[in-house]
């Protein structure tokens, strides 16, 4: 499909400055109490979610997609 | 020199029996003496048992028991082992009729009924599976994760080995994470009486291996499944963190289900016989998933955490579903959450997806399957956890969740006698979870 | 009408005045004056500043490696001054009841002296020689360069 200079442009522009934005997300090392916690990590609990993810396996068609670190303490 | 507080001896004893056998069974070096307590510090263990159970359908028991060592150098080593115990029911496949249906076992080996009116269900199935995960994670530099695994998996009739290996990269003050991860399972099928032929037509007393059979193709046949996933991870701010992760998987081989198939009906929608499904040998899934954690941290909602996440999978059997599960995290006092869980899931049916084949067709389909798995669905989950610290800083939790899934017709006509058979009956299974961490 | 308007003029100034005093009332001593006053008392010592909050797993696993090096090299004109950045007050003090410290500890929640020292992550480290000059920067703190901590320590202490 051709894309004219002028889509691209208008294509462009909410990625970057979504990028941008992305570049004041965040907080300071020392600002992360609520992030270090338990419940705030992005796989609530792995035993459940293993359970879990066997159960929706055998019953429904999709499987899988999430779970990857990042996040939390960010110590160390 | 700095002591933790000494746990009650009878834990303790249990603790560091268990770390010490797993020590031996790994071949790491034996606890010194005097090190004893940061040494039991280092090791962590997880208790679980899961039971579900569907109305008149599949049960099924699981009990698993974890331990992770967390070495000086910041690396991680997790060691997992699962039984499960399936027994019950599942649809065979076939229609119901106003009349009672004869079907072979898969074993070739006698005959089951069903009765008039009712969905076919085959009930023989007692299976028992031994699954062992071992993941290693090691953080390289303070911004590179790296983390590698085995799985292996053995049931009567099925082996799964699979490999997994991850390279994470933290940038910006860790307020971001890239991530790139990729797995390879290769799962070898040895169903009860052999691989049937596709579509061949399901006949009285064959299953038998001695014998040279129409039905069955062999004796065991392989599938092997690669996915690869790319994530981004993010912090927003103080009280949020969100991830957005796409994942691609081609899995190839043998993908049927041996035991299930389709009647072939007349134009009354009566059956005249029936024959064993057939799938393509290939399916091409992705994925993109996106979460967001957020921490009220207000003072009348007090630390409470929303979790909500939609994932959007399509595949070239096409497939497409949706997926959102959210979670709402309560603390109680200092020491005990509540949890409840919703999600919902849809999925369009595949296109080789039907209920039944019609004997008037003057050429079978390429492939056809009436799997409810992969016909169209909506599925409701709603649950509740509770978890309690005790003993200190062990956890105790316990969920309760209602899984419901409704089939849905994805379009197809009822001729005659169908129009008043329930094709797609709705299955409701309780979950009930017990898990101890120590 | 006019005099409700003046009236609540007055109020609101009032009410601004007792707050700003409050305020400078409360905060007897800034994390800034509390750290250079605590510098001052040890001028020509050997300083280990460390920066940790109760949330911080390794800051947990730093203390007693902590305080074992201030007992060890004390004489030798060696302090450990450590920055606090909980946010709330009540979680380092749980904090500091599991794992005593017996090094000297200033509250800084609002992370101006962090922010000061442009802290890269937690838990965060400094070494300040007997000139008063920062001579080491650590980010993290790792079990396995606990000899290389004590080796850089060392040879400031023997200048």
């Amino acid at each position: 499909m051709k894309i004219s200079h002028k889509m691209k442009i208008i294509l462009l522009v909410p990625i970057i400055s979504t990028a941008s934005g992305c570049a004041s997300l965040g907080v300071e090392p020392w600002e992360r109490d609520l992030l270090a916690k338990k419940e705030m990590s992005l796989t609530s609990s792995a035993i459940d979610s293993a359970f879990d993810d066997h159960i929706y396996f055998s019953k429904e068609a999709s499987s899988g997609g999430k779970g990857f670190g990042g996040g939390g303490c960010g110590c160390n | 020199m700095q002591l933790t507080q000494n746990k009650p001896n009878k834990k303790v004893n249990v603790k560091l029996a268990l770390t010490a056998a797993t020590s031996a069974l790994l071949g790491l070096s034996s606890v010194a003496q005097g090190n004893e307590t940061s040494e039991l510090d280092s090791w962590s263990f997880d208790t679980a048992v899961l039971y579900y159970g569907e109305i008149d359908r599949v049960t099924a028991t699981e009990a698993m028991i974890g331990a992770t060592k967390t070495f000086d150098d910041d690396s991680i080593l997790n060691l997992k082992l699962t039984f499960d115990a399936l027994t019950g029911a599942s649809p065979n496949g076939a229609v119901a009729q106003p009349t009672t249906q004869t079907f072979t076992r898969p074993s070739g080996n006698g005959e089951y009924q069903t009765p008039a009116n009712e969905t076919p269900i085959y009930d023989g199935f007692r299976d028992t599976r031994v699954q062992l995960n071992a993941q290693w994670t090691q953080p390289i530099a303070s911004v590179y994760t790296v983390s590698g695994g085995v799985h292996l998996s053995k049931e009567y009739d099925y082996l799964s080995l699979g490999l997994n290996g991850s390279v994470a990269y933290d940038f910006d003050r860790k307020n971001s994470t890239i991530a790139f991860g990729a797995s390879y399972f290769q799962d070898t099928y040895n169903p009860v009486g052999g691989i049937p032929n596709p579509f061949s037509v399901m006949i009285p007393g064959s299953g038998d291996e001695d014998v040279d059979d129409p039905t069955r193709l062999g004796k065991d046949d392989t599938k092997t499944t690669a996915d690869i996933m790319i994530g981004f991870t993010q912090v927003i701010n103080r009280r949020m963190v969100a991830q957005l992760n796409y994942s691609y998987s081609m899995v190839d081989g043998y993908l049927n289900d041996p035991y299930k198939r389709l009647s072939r009906v007349n134009a009354n929608g009566e059956a005249l016989d029936y024959v064993y499904e057939s799938r393509p040998d290939s399916r091409e899934k992705q994925s993109v998933f996106a979460q967001t954690k957020y921490n009220f941290a207000a003072d009348w909602l007090n630390d409470t955490v929303l979790d909500v996440s939609y994932r959007y999978m399509w595949d070239d059997w096409q497939i497409d579903s949706h997926t959102v599960d959210s979670r709402f995290y309560i603390p109680i006092g200092t020491s005990s959450y509540l949890e409840p869980h919703f999600r919902v899931y849809q999925q369009t049916a595949a296109d080789f997806y039907r209920p039944f084949l019609y004997e008037s067709d003057d050429e079978l389909p390429a492939y056809a399957s009436a799997d409810l798995r992969i016909g169209e669905m909506t599925t409701y989950t709603v649950g509740l956890k509770y978890g309690t610290l005790v003993n200190g800083d062990d956890e105790l939790s316990f969920r309760l969740e209602l899984y419901t899934q409704k089939p849905t017709n994805a379009g197809f006509n009822e001729p005659g006698v169908l129009a008043s058979q329930d094709l797609y009956e709705s299955v409701n299974a309780i979950i009930g979870q017990v898990t101890y961490s120590f | 009408m006019q005099y409700i308007s003046k009236i609540s003029v007055l109020v609101t100034l009032l009410f601004g005045l007792l707050l700003s005093i409050s305020s400078v009332a409360g905060e007897t001593v800034t994390s800034r004056q509390a750290l250079e006053q605590a510098l001052a008392k040890h001028k020509g010592e050997v300083v280990y500043l460390d920066f940790w909050a109760s949330w911080c797993v390794p800051c947990r696993k730093s203390f007693p490696w902590m305080n074992m090096v201030q007992e060890k090299y004390q004489t030798k004109g060696f302090s450990i001054i450590s920055v606090n950045l909980d946010a709330d007050y009540a979680l380092a003090q749980k904090f500091l009841k599991e794992n005593p410290a017996s090094f000297s500890v200033i509250y800084d929640p609002k992370g101006k002296l962090a922010k000061h020292f442009k802290i890269q992550g937690m838990p965060s480290s400094m070494l300040i020689g007997r000139d008063g000059k920062i001579k080491q920067r650590h980010t993290g703190f790792f079990a396995k360069k606990i000899p290389q901590y004590q080796q850089e320590i060392e040879k400031l202490l023997a200048q």
